[in-house]
């Protein structure tokens, strides 16, 4: 047994443990059932042979020659089959005169053979027992007695084949360790079945936990036994506990956006005021509100993002998400009759993280298309081995590119004074990455720009 | 051009009014969602810049309740918060466009002339009606290629008028458009502004239709 499989399988180490005392408790039932049947028929065979003998004393007289008769033979029917295996002998044992004779009588079963007992004098009333070759060389077992009528003595022994008894035992154990090797399978399964039932908690608990890494579930759900249920709960509050987290990140950087934006937008307009437009103050102003503000949306865009990051069980829908930018830019550039298609229909596509980390991400490439596009884009949304990805073609000038690599990289620098372009696409990238994915600018086919973004599927 | 201005810092909504005042649309001025909508539910406006983040109410809840009760008027919403989720938010609830704070006030007017030219169906910058055209970008009215020189409120006459051509205006809905909400109106000034503009005007262009109103006819 593999040592390190009983330490990993909590189904093997129940069922290794229940095998064994199955096993233990078979072999001790096996041996003692044996054992006592052993001494039961044992005890029956012994108890036969003296019941032949009683009787076999009972009828035995002397005649006016004082010859030993018996009266009325026993009435077994094997001893009158030649070689059956019960058998009977009187001998006469030398006394007052007489001299020794074996075999003065006989069963008819023996035959011509004779009974060759050891020499024993069992005393008066005794039964003695023995173990002898008998005839064909089979064992026999013998009891004996001595009787002495008048000044004669006469030994009388009933004999059987030792086979009598020891056959049925062995049949019997046969039966018995056949009937105890189908308990010990009907327990086997018992047991294994036990262990799938008791384990079966655990493995829903499995499912749910699944669930809920697959965005199905928001937190474990079911009904676990008592045993489980704390581990559960435990579990559900540090899910609850990370949605938390991510929603009061989200909930402080949209405040601390909103905290810091209306000033912004006062300064920005005192100091682009018409009066003001040749004051070196006003303008040196009029740029750091741009940077600051570059600088607010970038930051704040990657810490709502890391926080989400590491939540399990984020699931959001692609194509509600799409259907939604497309009718915010088909508002907001009503008047250029932009044409969007999207294709094929995402219906169930779906990304593994935080829908307003996806919102961020395709916003920003929606919304730059939208801005450079003559009069098509085009939005395909394919799940690519387990990658979701999601391309957006504009037909509109696109980017250089030898630019390309630079507006990614664009991210905050001060420098640059392009209002409402590259940061989007900058900030998209860097959130892109921190789930993993990335995003990939190419010449479109319509002639503009494609974007290609990379995430995790669901 | 009438245009409600709903924002919470007085600051930038002092500053809202006088940049949009600067290209001759009249404004007025709501400091707080409740407000906000009753102004914009009862006044004819014909823009609203509406910020998000309000007290008492706040800008979607506003807009939705007035999309609800089916005001058309074109609504330009302001947010800080700069997410998309805000932005989808604010165009299903009814937006026409946004704009995302710190702002140029040039983009905003901007934003704003061309929601109001699209809301009057027209598409481009320049409103053109006979012999008449008038620049909304720089607020600037010609005849046959002569600019006229215009004071506000006869611009504002002239405008309203050409944003809505060949359609008879009446004398109350022009003094909706021209005055601010807390400015004592009498319709008689209408009159007066009408006056002057048929004087600067090729004869005939402003039509008067009895008992209704006015109309701007394209050719005399």
């Amino acid at each position: 047994m593999n040592l390190s499989l009983l330490r990993n399988s909590l189904r093997i180490r129940l069922l290794v443990g229940t095998l064994f005392w199955i096993v233990i408790s078979i072999l001790v039932a096996g041996w003692g059932l044996g054992q006592l049947f052993h001494q039961h028929v044992e005890a029956q065979f012994d108890a036969e042979l003296k019941n032949h003998l009683d009787q076999l004393t009972a009828q035995l007289i002397l005649d006016e020659q004082n010859q030993a008769q018996v009266r009325l033979l026993p009435s077994d029917p094997r001893l009158n089959k030649p070689l059956s295996g019960l058998y009977w002998q009187i001998d006469r044992i030398a006394a007052a005169g007489d001299h020794p004779v074996k075999a003065v009588l006989r069963s008819r079963s023996l035959w011509d053979e004779t009974l060759a007992v050891p020499a024993d004098t069992p005393a008066d009333g005794e039964i003695h027992q023995h173990r002898i070759e008998g005839p064909q060389g089979v064992t026999l077992k013998i009891v004996e007695r001595t009787v002495t009528i008048d000044t004669h003595s006469l030994r009388l022994m009933v004999a059987a084949n030792e086979s009598l008894m020891t056959g049925p035992i062995a049949d019997f154990k046969g039966h018995l360790w056949l009937a105890l090797g189908i308990l010990g399978m009907g327990l086997t399964f018992a047991a294994s079945m036990q262990v799938f039932v008791g384990l079966a908690p655990l493995r829903s608990m499995q499912d749910a936990l699944g669930r809920v890494r697959q965005g199905d579930a928001r937190n474990m759900e079911g009904i676990f036994p008592n045993e489980i249920m704390p581990l559960v709960n435990e579990f559900n509050t540090v899910l609850a506990q990370n949605a938390e987290v991510v929603e009061r990140a989200r909930t402080q950087a949209g405040n601390l956006a909103h905290a810091l934006k209306t000033p912004l937008s006062v300064l920005a307009n005192a100091a682009n005021a018409p009066e003001k437009r040749d004051d070196d103050l006003a303008r040196l102003v009029a740029s750091q509100v741009d940077t600051v503000r570059k600088q607010v949306d970038y930051h704040l865009s990657r810490a709502q993002a890391a926080a989400a990051v590491k939540v399990p069980g984020m699931r959001t829908a692609v194509e509600p998400v799409i259907r939604g930018l497309v009718r915010v830019m088909q508002r907001v550039h009503a008047d250029r009759q932009l044409e969007f298609v999207v294709l094929p229909d995402p219906a169930n596509l779906a990304f593994r993280g935080e829908e307003q980390d996806l919102q961020e991400m395709l916003g920003n490439l929606i919304d730059n298309a939208s801005k450079w596009a003559r009069s098509r884009i085009e939005i395909q949304v394919s799940d690519e081995s387990g990658k979701l990805r999601v391309r957006i073609d504009d037909d509109g000038k696109g980017i250089a590119e030898t630019e390309r690599d630079h507006v990614l990289k664009r991210g905050v620098r001060a420098d640059e004074q392009v209002p409402g372009t590259g940061l989007g696409l900058a900030i998209t990238a860097d959130l892109a990455r921190m789930y993993g994915g990335d995003l990939v600018l190419a010449k479109s086919s319509l002639g503009g720009l494609r974007a290609s973004l990379t995430l995790p599927a669901v | 051009m009438r245009i409600l201005v709903v924002e919470d810092e007085l600051t930038l909504a002092a500053q809202l009014v006088e940049g949009i005042q600067s290209v001759g649309y009249v404004v007025d001025v709501a400091h707080n969602g409740v407000d906000g909508h009753f102004m914009g539910e009862t006044e004819p406006y014909d823009a609203i810049v509406l910020d998000i983040g309000l007290p008492q109410m706040d800008g979607i809840t506003v807009l939705k309740k007035w999309r609800a009760a089916g005001r058309t008027l074109p609504v330009l919403i302001l947010t800080a918060r700069d997410t998309w989720r805000e932005k989808v938010a604010g165009i299903d609830a009814g937006a026409d466009d946004y704009l995302t704070k710190p702002f140029h006030m040039e983009e905003l007017l901007a934003r704003l002339r061309a929601l109001i030219r699209r809301a009057g169906g027209h598409a481009s910058t320049e409103l053109v009606c006979g012999p008449l055209t008038l620049d909304t970008r720089s607020s600037r009215a010609s005849v046959d290629g002569t600019a006229l020189t215009l004071t506000s409120h006869e611009y504002r006459v002239l405008a309203y008028l050409m944003h809505h051509p060949g359609e008879i205006v009446s004398r109350a809905e022009l003094t909706e458009h021209i005055y601010a909400q807390d400015f004592d109106r009498d319709s008689n000034t209408v009159e007066v502004f009408i006056a002057r503009l048929r004087k600067k005007l090729p004869p005939g262009l402003i039509e008067t239709v009895r008992g209704l109103g006015y109309r701007l006819n394209k050719a005399p």
